[in-house]
């Protein structure tokens, strides 16, 4: 069993290389579909150049309480998504995670679940903290059931709160404690 | 007129929180945000005086412009929690404190204060104003340990800090030189549940 922290059964997180990843991110960032899974925000388009622009501010400025990571396969260390720890408050030991992965291919799999497993043993076991949130629109059935595999449990939902299509769907909100995801993981 | 109240050294709170508990009032001095347009003279004149930069700072003593104490006052960082130090009689400026988070996973802090008014060196300000930055540390920034270190021969200094509950923790042996002697570093620190058990 390999211990390495950034390891897990079919995933690895690796550090960011904007110059290289940014047009990988581009390109997922064209399939609606993925977008529309991933923010609640109105689809745009942007050049490499910007998404590139982009990953190193969002470094730069969110150095202090944001953790973003990309995930390569185990297989063939394929790039397939990222994950990233943001909005960190130490004092209250909480944090936010969002998760993406690029591929439609790699839906489905397991590979965010288990690169969301290993992004919470670093949240708990490496940064120390007490909670950890995230947010899942009400049509991610997928995402639902993988954060629920990963540890996570239903804690509250806005209502209607978003407009696909001319219908409404919930945001829902999800949360995993300390002592649940040590309890889950056979810690003391 | 709401009626404030001093927190105690409680990390209990019941279920309740006391929301009126003013965490910036001690029993002398309040903490009070950094001016840079108003503090910067002061800072700046404590700066000329070379006996306080040489109980406050470890670099060479060397006299700075108002400018270059703006700009000082004008940092901010994401892990410094910094505040200027005011009495509560008339409200003067009399020095600075801040907090610099080393290690959010770890909960530890380093402490640094500077009393820049001679007037109010050993009468107790320091040490109020020490006081409420480690209630701020253990209440609000839910640190585990605050650290500090000092000039081992700052006696008023190490005692003030033993009023407010740091402990002597280790020396660093010949880490100063001033006036051709070679003196000693002092480290102290303080941990959360000791801390609780200090009175406010």
């Amino acid at each position: 069993m390999n211990n390495d922290l950034f390891t897990g059964q079919l995933v690895r997180l690796a550090a960011i290389n904007p110059e290289a990843d940014a047009a990988w991110f581009a390109r997922w960032d064209r399939d609606t579909e993925y977008i529309r899974l991933l923010d609640g925000a109105p689809f745009r388009l942007i050049t490499v150049k910007k998404v590139k622009e982009e990953i190193e501010k969002e470094i730069e400025e969110n150095a202090a309480n944001a953790c973003l990571f990309v995930v390569r396969t185990l297989a063939d260390d394929r790039l397939i998504g990222f994950v990233e720890l943001e909005g960190i408050r130490w004092p209250q030991g909480d944090t936010f995670v969002g998760i993406g992965l690029g591929d439609r291919d790699d839906w489905g799999k397991g590979y965010g679940t288990d690169a969301m497993k290993i992004v919470l043993r670093y949240a708990f076991t490496e940064l120390n903290l007490q909670r950890v949130s995230l947010d899942v629109f009400g049509y991610n059935e997928r995402a639902l059931r993988s954060y629920q595999k990963a540890g996570f449990v239903i804690e509250g939902r806005q209502r209607q709160l978003l407009l696909r299509n001319g219908q409404r769907f919930d945001c829902i909100y999800m949360g995993v404690l300390r002592n649940e995801w040590l309890a889950m993981n056979n810690f003391q | 007129m709401i009626t404030v109240q001093h927190t105690r050294n409680t990390l209990k709170s019941k279920g309740k929180l006391n929301m009126r508990a003013d965490l910036f009032r001690g029993a002398l001095v309040h903490l009070a945000a950094r001016n840079p347009d108003t503090d910067a003279e002061a800072v700046a004149r404590w700066e000329r005086d070379s006996e306080f930069h040489r109980l406050a700072h470890n670099d060479p003593a060397y006299p700075i412009l108002a400018k270059t104490a703006k700009q000082w006052l004008e940092e901010e960082s994401p892990n410094g929690f910094r505040f200027a130090i005011r009495t509560l009689a008339d409200d003067r400026l009399i020095g600075t404190i801040g907090l610099w988070v080393s290690s959010w996973t770890n909960g530890e802090a380093w402490a640094g204060i500077s009393i820049g008014e001679r007037d109010y060196w050993g009468n107790g300000y320091g040490t109020d104003a020490m006081k409420i930055i480690l209630r701020y540390g253990f209440t609000e920034l839910n640190l585990y340990r605050v650290s500090l270190d000092a000039l081992a021969s700052n006696a008023r200094a190490v005692r003030a800090y033993e009023k407010a509950g740091f402990v002597v923790e280790g020396y660093t042996r010949g880490a100063a030189k001033y006036d051709g002697q070679h003196g000693d570093e002092i480290y102290m620190g303080i941990l959360r549940e000791e801390w609780a058990k200090t009175t406010a």
